[in-house]
Order: structure tokens, then sequence, then C-alpha cells
């Protein structure tokens, strides 16, 4: 992963721009169908008729209260999940780097695991909060264990056996707590956007309207530290401080995430993966707005798909995720693995 | 200095840790709501007068979910020994061949569908499981290219594809809803409930797959050479390890069928056994099996007993206690 130097990324300009631009009309293509589809069915005047506050009071009540928030929310999350991801992944130099094999996520949730399961008195707008003390501690845990962050095998592993100790210990909690319990917490360990309303998206909002703009401020150190730790430490970047703080904004962008829709795996991973392979760059400058806006069309495709695919019943959107997003990874990263032989 | 000694008084050492399992067997046919004294746990197994409760008790209650736990465990143990030989990787496990994965997705897809439940013996779930194990694991050998070479792609392999099919089980489950309860604590393990018609499904795998796992163990050392010194020796290493690789997804599917899918004990088991015994498959493959059926018959023991009258699953209880252990060794490994 080499940051080509600044003439290329002049003469790449337009081509990038315009690949922002066609995310764009995708991600509002989606973002009209999922505002569309569902029951009641809805056409393009009923709609134009709702925003210009007319229309039937049941659609108002269903684009406005529930569609919109979740709509929202898919964009806000899968945005803030693949700039995470990227920053992961360059700040480690590591191609499977992504929140949810890091055992990020996985500290998240346990931690909004245990407040949902054992109703602990939390105010709401804490939760992102303790989820954050949870990823940084669950990350923290995964890279100190695995320390040679370059090796793709060994944090892979490493985040794994983290994850499985959080299955394990929520297995536990439920098997001392009431059945009932189960499916709820089923539902959220998946991670889903179902029933999410605008007090959801509020309280992701200031995460993400403070998270965004500082993750897309970090593409010059990005870039300088894909370059390898001696040459960033010759060109005058602290190395350790700005991996450090690359990797708790990363961490703080999954922790408001996970509190409000639970772990979504894959997108973090996949979308910078698209975006290096779209744009046949790997210019953080480019990459990090690229993947936000990628990221965004993932996850609310993937959630259009999962409301409207066995359509009276629903599955969690994390579910679908997993399912498309694991096998794509492999077939994205086959070449690169192949290259890995000889590794311990 | 454990290890020598360990290694010179290697027949010793066997025979003195099937006494412990033989302990350990009787241990956990005394735990339980109902204690039975041990010494009357040993006439009823010989057939001396007791109590008539206490021979129901023991016969047709706990002793068939003592003998699973030994079975089991040993299988778990000896996969794992057999899978970080040939992967030449001390940190694979079972779980990383997509065998339990796959195993589980094939036993929770036959479930809904025939609209079971696990309460019943479910005679058929293991030839039901067994199928599914196996194509996880040839999924993964396939993906992984570990026929050419046995290395970190064929564990992102692993790992991705069994999350793949975890989640393929997560659609299923939550597609049927009412049966999710009474499958949740099979998918991580658990020996509750556990009676004849389960051993009678068990034994025929372990006694097929173990002696043919145990028997692999001076090709393993082969293996262990690198690809290059094999081949030297005039052994053809893709076949090896396939054929391996095979027998540890048998071991694992089937008991994974019988008990749930238990993760760690197969990374735990070896280990341990390296530690004592060295690196030689031959004294390692025996002595790993016999570490994987004690671990698992004292961590049931300790998981019946501790939170009466709630039983924790004993595959948490593995995943609580090898995960730490896990993470510690990557730690070590790094330094």
């Amino acid at each position: 992963m080499k940051a080509p130097p600044v003439s290329a990324w002049r003469g790449r300009r337009a081509p990038i721009l315009l690949l922002i631009a066609g995310c764009g009309v995708l991600l509002a293509g989606i973002a009209l169908l999922s505002l569309l589809c569902g029951t009641p069915q809805l056409s393009p005047p009923d709609l134009w008729r709702i925003i210009n506050g007319g229309g039937s009071a049941l659609a108002r009540v269903v684009v406005l209260q529930l569609r919109l928030p979740r709509l929202a929310l898919a964009m806000l999350a899968g945005a803030m999940l693949s700039l995470s991801g990227t920053m992961l992944q360059d700040a480690l130099r590591n191609a499977l780097a992504g929140p949810e094999l890091l055992g990020v996520s996985a500290g998240a949730t346990v931690v909004v695991a245990a407040i949902t399961i054992l109703h602990l008195a939390v105010i709401f707008s804490a939760i992102p909060w303790l989820a954050l003390a949870g990823a940084l501690t669950g990350g923290s845990i995964v890279l100190l264990a695995a320390r040679r962050t370059q090796d793709a095998a060994r944090l892979v592993l490493t985040g794994a056996a983290l994850s499985a100790l959080l299955n394990a210990s929520v297995i536990v909690f439920m098997s001392l707590g009431s059945q009932n319990d189960i499916s709820v917490l089923f539902l959220f360990l998946v991670g889903s956007l179902a029933n999410r309303t605008w007090q959801h998206v509020y309280l992701v909002l200031p995460w993400a309207a403070i998270g965004i703009p500082l993750a897309l401020l970090c593409a010059r150190p990005l870039n300088v530290l894909s370059l390898g730790d001696d040459v960033a430490r010759g060109l005058g970047l602290p190395v350790t401080s700005a991996r450090l703080l690359i990797l708790v904004l990363g961490a703080a962008l999954v922790a408001a995430v996970v509190a409000v829709c639970g772990p979504i795996s894959f997108i973090a991973l996949l979308a910078p993966h698209l975006a290096r392979r779209i744009s046949k760059t790997t210019d953080a400058r480019a990459i990090l707005p690229c993947a936000a806006l990628i990221g965004a069309i993932l996850l609310s495709g993937a959630d259009l798909f999962a409301r409207m695919a066995f359509a009276p019943q629903e599955l969690p959107v994390g579910v679908w995720t997993t399912l498309v997003g694991g096998p794509f990874l492999l077939l994205l990263l086959r070449r690169r693995l192949g290259a890995r032989r000889g590794e311990p | 200095m454990m290890q020598r000694i360990a290694v010179r008084y290697y027949r010793p050492l066997i025979l003195l840790s099937l006494l412990v399992l033989f302990l350990l067997v009787v241990l956990h046919v005394a735990a339980g709501s109902v204690v039975i004294s041990p010494f009357d746990v040993i006439a009823a197994l010989f057939n001396r007068p007791v109590a008539p409760y206490e021979r129901i008790i023991v016969w047709d209650l706990r002793l068939p979910r003592a003998l699973i736990a030994l079975v089991a465990g040993a299988m778990f143990g000896l996969a794992g020994a057999i899978l970080q030989s040939i992967m030449r990787n001390p940190l694979a496990e079972p779980e990383m061949t997509g065998a339990t994965s796959g195993a589980v997705l094939f036993a929770v897809l036959w479930l809904s569908e025939a609209g079971r439940q696990l309460d019943q013996p479910g005679l058929l779930l293991p030839f039901v499981a067994l199928p599914g194990g196996l194509a996880g694991g040839c999924l993964v050998y396939l993906l992984g290219g570990a026929g050419k070479s046995a290395t970190s792609r064929l564990v992102l392999t692993g790992v991705l594809i069994s999350a793949v099919l975890r989640s393929a089980t997560s659609i299923i489950l939550l597609l049927r809803q009412e049966a999710l309860g009474a499958v949740l604590l099979w998918l991580i393990g658990s020996l509750n409930g556990r009676v004849w018609p389960h051993w009678d499904v068990l034994w025929p795998w372990a006694i097929v797959a173990l002696p043919s796992g145990l028997a692999c163990a001076g090709l393993a050392n082969v293996l262990q050479l690198g690809d290059a010194s094999a081949t030297g020796l005039g052994l053809r290493v893709g076949w090896t390890r396939l054929s391996l690789f095979f027998i540890a997804t048998l071991l694992t599917a089937g008991a994974v069928a019988v008990v749930g899918g238990i993760t760690f004990l197969g990374l735990i088991a070896p280990h341990i056994a390296r530690r004592v015994v060295g690196a030689d498959a031959r004294r390692l493959f025996p002595f790993s099996m016999l570490m994987g059926a004690g671990i698992l018959l004292a961590a049931d023991t300790i998981t019946q007993t501790i939170a009466q009258p709630v039983t924790i699953p004993v595959g948490a209880a593995l995943v609580l206690l090898g995960a730490p252990y896990f993470l510690f060794l990557i730690w070590r490994r790094s330094t």
C-alpha cells in the first residue's frame, strides 16, 4: 500500500470526483427506493406530496417516523463503519484490520449486551460512551496480544478468540437469565436496523458530526503512515501517537454505531477494499470519502434487501452483510492471501 | 526437565493418566443434584449391591453422560493435535476447519425442517451433522489452498467461512424463532440430557476415527519437517495432508454432532500435552487425546455443580477458560 506522489493525485482528481458523483447518485437511488418500498407501497408523486406536507396521515407517519430515520441511520452507520475500517487498515498496514476482526466491535457489544440483559439503569446517551470504553478495551487486548500487527493471520486469530469469548460470556448470562431475553439479545448480537427511530439517530448524530470530519482530516497522516514506520518517522510524523489517535478515533466511530445498531460485520472490511479497487488508488485522501459513500450504499442497500427479501418477516441486516460479505472478501483478497504464504 | 522425565517414563505416565481419567469418571458420576458417594458409584459400576435408586441414577442417567464426555473430549483433543501438526501452526483448532460450523448449520437446518426438538434423542441428527461437518471442512480445504501449502491462508479462510456458516445458521434460527432457546445451548456445546441413544451414535465414529488418527502419528511427524523435507523422504505430501485433514474433520464432526459446537478444547488439550510430552506426534497424539477427555470431564463436573439448580453449558465454560489461555499463548509467542 504505497501512496502515489502528489502529481499522480492531481492527475487523477477528475475520475475520483466522477466516482464520488456516481456513488452519490447510486446512494440517492437506494434512498428513494427504501423510502418508497414496503407496506404501504408508495409512488414518487405520493412521496413528493408527503415532503410538501400533504399525503395521507398513515403514509406520513410511515415515511417520516419509520423509514426516514432508519434510512438516515443506515447511511450514517455505513459511512462511520467504513471510515473506521479504512483508518484501521491504513494505520496498521493490514488488509484484514476491520473493527469486527480486531475485537473492537466485540468489546462494544459485550458492554451493550450486559446493559440490556442485566437491565442496568443507564442513561440512554451514556451508552455510546460505555460502548467506547468496551471497544477500546477489546481493541487494545487484541492489539497487545497480537503485537505484530501486520501479520494478518495472527490478528484474525486473536480477534476470533476474543469474539468467541464475548459470545460465551453472553451465553452464560443468558443461561443464568430468563428465556424471554434470548431472542431479543440474539437479534441484537447480529446487528440490526429494525425499529430504530429518530431517538436513535439523535444518539449517533453528534458522534458522526464530530467523527466523520475528523476522520477525513486524517488522510495525510494515514498516507504517511502507510509508507512504513521508518519513512514516516523520517518525514517528521510522531508515529506512535498518530497511530494511537487514529485507532481511538476509529474505535469511537464503531462504538457509536454498535451502541445503536449492534455489530454489523464486514461493511467496515469491505468498503475500503472496494473503494481501492474501483478508484485504482491507495491515496487516503481519495479513499476516505469514497469508502464512506460506498459504506453508506452497502449498508442502506443491505438494509433495503433485509427488509424486502422475506417480505412480511424481516431478518437483521447484520446476518446478510456477513453472509454476502464473507465470501466476497475472500474473493477480493485471494491474491493477497496467496502472497502471504510461508509465514507461520 | 519435566519433559525429559515424561518422555522417559512415558508408559507409566499413560497408565497414570488412565487411572486419573477413571477417577474423573467416578467423580463425574458422583456429582449432581443427588450426590452419591464415590464408593457407592464404584460399587454400582462393578455390579455390587447398592440402593436401587443409586443404581438407576448411575447406570441410566449419569454413566452415559460421563462416557460421552470422555469420548467426545478425546475426539476433540486428537483432532486438535492432528490439525496443529499438519498446519504446522500451534494455534490451529478444529473450529477453523469449518467442520464445527458446518455440522451445526446442517443440524439446525434438519431440526427446523423436520420440526423436531433437541430434547428427543434425535438418533438421525449425527448422520445429518456429519455430512455438514465434512462439507464445511472440504470448503475450507479447497478455498484455503491447503493442498499446496498449509499456512495463514488456510487459517484466514477458516475463520471467514466459519463466520459465514454461523450467520447462515442465524438466518435459519431467526426464521424459526420457536426453536431458538433449545438450539442456542447446543450451538455452544452442552452435555445436558445426553443418554444412552446418544452414546450409541457416538461410539461408532470414535471406533473408526480415533485409531486411524493415532495410526497416522508417524506420517504427521514427517509432515512437521516441512514440505520439502517430507517430499525428499518420499512422502506424498498433498495426499497425506488431505487424509489427515479428513480424519480430523471426521473426529470433529462426529463429536460436534453429539455434544454441540464445543470450541477451544481442541486447542488447549494438544497445547498442554505438548508441554508435557514434547512435539513427537507418536507420544503427542495419544496424550493429547487423554488430555481432551480429562478436561471435558472435569469441566462438565464443575459446571454441573458450581451454580446448582442452573447448569452452565460446558461449552461456554470451556470458551471462558480457553480464550484467555489462547490470547496468552499468542501474546507469549510474539515476544
